[in-house]
């Protein structure tokens, strides 16, 4: 089984809701996941399908009612939702839904006259009850149109719109998803982490890939404010995923996280499924301290000389600790020698609050030539200030601030438009390349 | 490795190289020591580009006007290609196909399937990120074209991630068999290349005649994602009708707009400042004024004495107050003036470039039950 194509146990996924929500599970073996009124469903069930499989929670009466928690949502069975039914009412609708094929309908609206919800013939309770006794989702709409009381007033559209609302209400599916880094963003922009996510979207941080030119073989510096977002883009672009614990990276690239506090923050990487010994491998962090005043590696050496094998081995147990803490230090300390000053970069990728000006200007000086510099803001203002100071220095060639911006349409034949609304964020970017200026030739 | 996959340090004799002469002019060359590279601004021998680092700035004196010129040579990126690539088709520009490649997840591991081929802009930008690109041109001249261009750039011989091939995908289908027009080279017992697709871009008028096509070629036992690109709205419903009808879901079109900004400046002139402007207008004129008032009234009062008194013609200050630089030519940001940045949009935007439709679709949703009920038995074993 292959975690990139199959849903694996262990595994982080994101579940698309009849809602439109989504939410991030763990495919822990032999547990149960609650996804409030859409149901419940048992992992095991659902584990070996594709990434991208929807199913469908039904009850057949024969789940045990939890006796010690009333409130506690029943396990339902899972089955595959057949795709004629995969509808949600966003997609074809011509031919008319099966929902609607036996109910008249209005050529307008002019005899629709607004009563609220006594035009409804059930009561709430009623439909408690039927929710109660878990009847599909189908069967609550089907009875809820024939008590509707002014249901063939309506026009077919206004009985479309009614129909995809109330499934958003009362269907039992969901659709399982890989979580990507777009998923990802999407995931946080709903949960209300805009300021936290920099009002990021998909088409500025593709766009930011592109542009930074990222594959899986460069060497990379990168200052993400999102507490991992970025570096997540940045490498699901260069390795796709890694398919088992140990497997080794395409390409063999690096991420190297200059951070602004004592500690890198990139959280959000747990979510991400690579293993840690991976993230290990291609992500190094170096504070902004260490990264412009690295120690010397006199001082380094000075501090420590690691020891030949066979005298470590040799080394009695409390001192060997003692030992291996002191050579972590040690590594470490080289490692921070080496990233700040004999690495030369292959890109440059920001998404940061600090003054831009100082922050790109001082690190492009480890950028190699003709390598991209790439900028995220969420306001244009701090860019305009950025290339203006780029414009200055010779090192960066043509500084251009872009914007992208994607325009979702309601996406059903006949009925074409633009959405009503949108996500109105989406940030900024600047692009320059970082180039070596020549010296005024002597006549 | 490539000139477009590897990080190469310096310029080397027979790299393929893009020399930036301004923001609409950058021209691709091959460095050839014997060569010269003529800009109307004065000429370039590649002799100096050679052995300096990717990015070197190289200047020159010109001989006759004696003027300081100079060009950036910079390592090809399919987005800088794209800006300076030759045009036999309409492109697909970065905002779209950047936007495409992230919503799809392209990555090393991905193998798309593009038709056409086109002026393979969009190629350079799939080759550099996906593991296999399979590119599709129907016109016979494009096709050639576009192979000899993509084994100039190594993507075909050196990185071997780019197959294409001749062929009216719509007519004819995705298949590559031995002795179709194609730059895969087929092993001894190879009859026919595995696609298995999990990544499809249409640009194509017609793409509701190759959907029907694309079930031979892509993954069945993962979710595969579909683009078409279409510029008109009744291309874009007659794909959907033809998506749904083969069984792709999650249809959504969207449009992408991008822009870009100058930086510029604009001088910052105040209230006080022009009123102040006008308070020294006024005071000069005034001034104009009794003087002419001083000079009539004696030369009607004609008194004589008034000759030592006659005052003589004030010499006008030059410089008044003028805060603005009002008559002289100023140089926008020039230190002498107060100035705001500002961004001012291009010129002229691409307001429409086509309709972007996606669809996604998962062909076998089966699981293997035995193989569950294997890692499930092992993991409470243990």
């Amino acid at each position: 089984m292959d975690p990139l194509k199959q849903l694996a146990f262990d595994q982080h996924v994101i579940l698309r809701l009849p809602s439109g929500n989504r939410k991030i599970v763990q495919l822990k073996p032999n547990s149960s996941i609650s996804l409030g009124k859409f149901g419940a469903f048992h992992v095991n069930d659902i584990v070996g399908y594709p990434l991208g499989t929807t199913f469908e929670i039904y009850y057949d009466g024969t789940h045990e009612p939890d006796l010690k928690n009333q409130n506690r949502i029943p396990v339902g069975k899972i089955r595959l939702l057949s795709r004629t039914e995969n509808e949600t009412g966003e997609r074809e609708q011509s031919p008319l839904p099966a929902e609607l094929a036996n109910v008249l309908s209005s050529a307008n609206n002019q005899k629709l006259v607004n009563l609220g919800n006594d035009v409804q013939g059930l009561s709430m309770a009623q439909i408690e009850d039927l929710k109660n006794q878990t009847a599909s989702g189908e069967e609550i709409i089907a009875k809820m149109i024939e008590n509707h009381g002014s249901f063939d007033k309506k026009t077919v559209y206004s009985q479309e719109k009614y129909l995809k609302r109330k499934k958003q209400k009362f269907s039992k599916f969901f659709t399982a998803e890989y979580l990507s880094s777009s998923a990802m963003l999407q995931f946080l922009l709903e949960k209300g982490d805009v300021q936290r996510v920099m009002d990021m979207s998909q088409e500025s941080l593709g766009m930011l890939l592109n542009l930074a030119n990222i594959r899986s073989n460069g060497t990379y510096l990168c200052v993400d404010e999102t507490g991992g977002l970025l570096v997540y883009f940045l490498l699901e672009r260069m390795f796709g995923g890694a398919s088992e614990a140990g497997a080794t990276a395409i390409g063999g690239g690096t991420i190297v996280v200059v951070h602004e506090n004592e500690h890198p923050n990139l959280d959000l990487l747990k979510f991400s499924n690579y293993p840690e010994s991976f993230l290990k491998d291609h992500i190094k962090t170096v504070s902004l301290l260490d990264f412009f005043e690295p120690p010397s590696s006199q001082q380094v050496e000075a501090a420590f000389t690691p020891l030949p094998k066979d005298q470590v081995r040799s080394l009695k147990a409390g001192k060997k600790n003692a030992y291996y803490r002191r050579l972590k230090w040690y590594n470490n300390q080289r490692q921070i020698i080496t990233l700040a000053n004999e690495t030369e970069y292959d890109a440059l990728v920001i998404a940061s609050t600090l003054h831009l000006p100082q922050l790109v200007q001082r690190l492009s000086t480890r950028v190699h030539g003709s390598r991209p510099v790439v900028c995220y803001s969420q306001y244009k203002e701090t860019l305009l200030e950025l290339a203006h100071a780029l414009y200055d220095d010779l090192r960066f060639l043509a500084p251009t601030i872009l914007e992208t911006r994607c325009r979702p349409y309601q996406t059903v034949r006949g009925k074409l438009h633009p959405l009503m609304t949108m996500h109105g964020g989406g940030g900024y970017l600047l692009w320059a390349h970082r180039v070596i200026p020549a010296a005024e030739p002597a006549i | 490795m490539s000139v477009f996959s590897e990080y190469k340090d310096c310029i080397a004799e027979g790299d393929l190289v893009l020399v930036w002469i301004s923001r609409d002019n950058i021209k691709p060359i091959k460095v050839d020591s014997n060569e010269v590279f003529n800009t109307r601004y004065g000429s370039f021998p590649h002799e100096m580009m050679i052995g300096k680092p990717y990015g070197s700035q190289i200047a020159i004196r010109t001989k006759g006007t004696n003027k300081f010129a100079f060009i950036h040579v910079l390592q090809p990126t399919p987005e800088l290609w794209t800006l300076s690539l030759p045009h036999r088709t309409q492109i697909v520009y970065t905002p779209d196909s950047s936007y495409i490649m992230e919503r799809l997840n392209c990555s090393p591991r991905t193998r798309a399937v593009e038709a056409g081929t086109g002026s393979g802009s969009f190629s350079h930008a799939f080759a550099r990120t996906v593991g296999h690109l399979y590119s599709y041109e129907f016109h016979q001249p494009r096709y050639e074209e576009a192979l000899r261009e993509f084994k100039e750039h190594g993507l075909v011989d050196i990185d071997k991630n780019v197959t294409i091939t001749h062929r009216d995908v719509c007519r004819d289908g995705f298949r590559i068999r031995n002795g179709d027009v194609t730059s895969h080279l087929f092993g001894e017992n190879e009859t026919e290349v595995a696609v298995g697709a999990d990544v499809v871009f249409l640009d194509l008028p017609a793409p509701w005649d190759a959907i029907p096509h694309l079930e031979d070629v892509i993954s069945k036992d993962e979710k595969v994602g579909l683009c078409c690109f279409s510029p008109c709205i009744e291309q874009v419903d007659k794909t959907i009708e033809v998506l749904n009808r083969y069984g792709w879901s999650d249809l959504q079109m969207v449009e992408i707009q991008g822009k870009q900004f100058e930086s510029r400046r604009q001088m910052v002139r105040t209230l006080d400042d022009a009123i102040e402007r006008l308070r020294d207008v006024k005071r000069r004129k005034n001034e104009g004024l009794e003087r002419r008032k001083r000079m009539c009234d004696s030369l009607l009062n004609d008194q004589p004495e008034a000759d030592e008194t006659v005052e003589k013609r004030p010499i006008t200050e030059k410089t008044k107050f003028n805060p603005f630089g009002k008559g002289a030519r100023v140089k926008e940001g020039d230190a002498n003036y107060k100035w705001k940045q500002v961004t001012k949009v291009e010129p002229e935007i691409k307001s429409h470039t086509s309709y972007l439709t996606f669809a996604f679709k998962v062909a076998n949703q089966i699981r293997n039950e035995e193989a569950i009920q294997r890692i499930l038995e092992s993991s409470e074993s243990k």
